[in-house]
């Protein structure tokens, strides 16, 4: 008689980012359908869904209602950082814990959550010693205003000037706002190596064919010169940026058309980005940690993240962070063409573990 | 005035808590070694060996400063002050002894990170304001010769305005101080007054 057991689900599926929501939602439902449906593991997953809506101020209170009304410990949920600092204490009154399946900017590592997408020493730095080698030192940094954006770029320009590079200019939009003609107006005249793209949703759309209309009308910028990156575009997002996305060289754990590499995806899947990948893995991962083990779902986090099999599922009980392979891709005709593979590493969010960069497994000679 | 944050090389760093058993420390210790230090726990006495650490974190509710092998305010290494009691007695016996930074008690994850931040830029800032102090009294100091040294010039014939401008240009001849130059002159005199004695 199989065990059952709830876990939140918290992504928004309106709002500025909702392409992520739903991809993170998907991945979670896809995890749970494949936790159910086989024999592999004595319990099944039942999800308890609330829809933020791209509100940072419901999902305080919508994680409440989910551990105080169901019995479900677990959430798998949020987007923004702005909205992960936001559950955190609720997490903390309540004892809950929450998988957090996105990219972030590090400098976390609360032992309420899990972090299972990557942090910057797994996407920003080795995006930035791609760009250095490939494209030159000289940076552009841009970002919606909030967290995620502010300190990603500080990072960039501390890892670009200590490169010896420089920071040409650095601008700021408000979340959801499409007013990019002046960042890309100060990119054309100040002629940068590549510009750091930290915006999201509707303002990363607008910037991406403002820039693709640069490329079309200023040699300067056409083919493959001065690069957008990005340390959290995937496919979710390329359909509706169309056309205009070719070009931006991205940064991930994994785009499609690679090996599966994280937990759980020795299960032939198929996932449309990484994002719905890290979910599904978060959800597997989970399951494997309580297989076996009744009552474990009410452990504290850093209980069942000290069995050994976290390790070999590549948690960290120290950090609470993931091992994850990188590669980085350029996107070409809607899709990710790989560039780089970089052999798995551990998330370093507090970038203490030393700079050196991961082996490359695959480097795309261009 | 906005100054740039330097972030400290926390990788491998050490910390010591004094204080004793207790889930604050698990809590802290669980930090710490989170962000990339080493950890000490230390309780109820600092050992000599622990003036080496990094960053000390410090139970301000039952401190004394017997505990510590230095005198108030001069801890070798930022210092960052666990305050559960607020009692003002705790809060006077703190400002005298001297902190970079502090946490409230409890101790969750949130926090620590800021703190050891705070503490290393404030302990650097007072460091280098301490030499800044140092040498500003030193050249007060120097201000009996500074006048010894322009009425020496002067004697020769100069007005006083004259006597500072060519006391001046000889520092800048020597690459030194103006204060040192001073020195130099009147040293120089008194040892020709003695040779002439002599």
């Amino acid at each position: 008689m199989a065990r059952k057991i709830s876990i939140g689900v918290l992504f928004s599926r309106s709002g500025p980012y909702r392409l992520m929501g739903e991809t993170s939602r998907s991945g979670v439902l896809k995890g749970i359908a494949q936790v159910n449906e086989g024999s592999r593991f004595d319990l099944t997953f039942h999800p308890v869904e609330r829809d933020p809506a791209g509100d940072v101020d419901a999902y305080a209170p919508l994680s409440e209602e989910i551990l105080s009304t169901s019995g479900a410990r677990h959430i798998v949920g949020c987007t923004t950082s702005w909205s992960r600092k936001e559950v955190i204490p609720s997490l903390e009154r309540l004892n809950g814990a929450l998988w957090y399946p996105v990219p972030y900017e590090g400098f976390e590592a609360s032992d309420r959550v899990v972090y299972t997408h990557a942090c910057p020493n797994q996407h920003l730095l080795p995006l930035l010693d791609h760009a250095f080698r490939l494209h030159g030192k000289r940076g552009y940094l841009t970002g919606s205003n909030y967290i995620w954006g502010w300190e990603m770029n500080r990072l960039a320009r501390q890892v670009t000037v200590s490169a010896g590079g420089e920071i040409l200019g650095e601008r700021y939009l408000p979340l959801g706002s499409i007013d990019v003609s002046r960042i890309v107006q100060e990119i054309a005249a100040l002629r940068p190596d590549f510009v750091l793209n930290q915006l999201i949703g509707p303002s990363q759309y607008q910037f991406v064919a403002a820039m693709s209309e640069l490329r079309r009308t200023d040699p300067d910028f056409s083919g493959r010169r001065c690069p957008v990156l990005s340390c959290n575009l995937t496919e979710c997002e390329l359909p509706v940026m169309g056309a205009s996305a070719d070009g931006i060289v991205a940064a991930g754990p994994w785009f499609q058309g690679m090996p599966t590499l994280l937990a759980g995806q020795e299960q032939t899947q198929d996932f449309i980005s990484s994002f719905e990948a890290a979910a599904y893995a978060s959800v597997i991962m989970l399951a494997e940690l309580l297989n076996q083990r009744p009552g474990a779902e009410d452990l504290p986090l850093s209980q069942l993240l000290a069995l050994p099999n976290a390790r070999q599922l590549g948690i960290s009980a120290r950090t609470h962070h993931t091992r994850l392979p990188i590669a980085i891709a350029r996107v070409e005709n809607g899709g990710f063409n790989v560039l780089d593979v970089l052999e798995p590493i551990e998330g370093d969010p507090y970038l203490t573990a030393g700079r050196d960069l991961p082996r490359p497994v695959l480097r795309v000679v261009t | 005035m906005s100054r740039r944050l330097r972030i400290p090389d926390l990788g491998g760093a050490v910390a010591v808590i004094l204080h004793r058993p207790h889930p604050t420390v698990a809590a802290l210790a669980r930090q710490l070694e989170a962000i990339g230090l080493r950890t000490q726990r230390h309780w109820p006495e600092l050992p000599p060996a622990a003036q080496s650490a990094d960053y000390l974190f410090i139970d301000v509710d039952p401190a004394h400063e017997d505990q510590f092998p230095w005198l108030p305010g001069r801890a070798p290494m930022p210092t960052i002050a666990l305050i559960g009691s607020e009692a003002p007695g705790r809060i006077e016996w703190l400002m005298n002894f001297g902190a970079d930074a502090q946490i409230l008690k409890p101790v969750g994850t949130a926090g620590v990170y800021s703190a050891l931040l705070i503490a290393r830029a404030t302990f650097d800032a007072r460091a280098e304001m301490s030499d800044q102090i140092d040498s500003l009294r030193r050249r007060l100091s120097q201000r009996q010769t500074v006048v010894r040294a322009v009425a020496l010039l002067a004697a020769r014939g100069k007005s006083e305005d004259a006597a500072y401008d060519q006391l001046r240009q000889m520092a800048m001849a020597w690459r030194i101080s103006f204060e040192e130059a001073a020195e130099r002159l009147v040293q120089n005199a008194a040892a020709d007054k003695e040779a002439d004695h002599g």
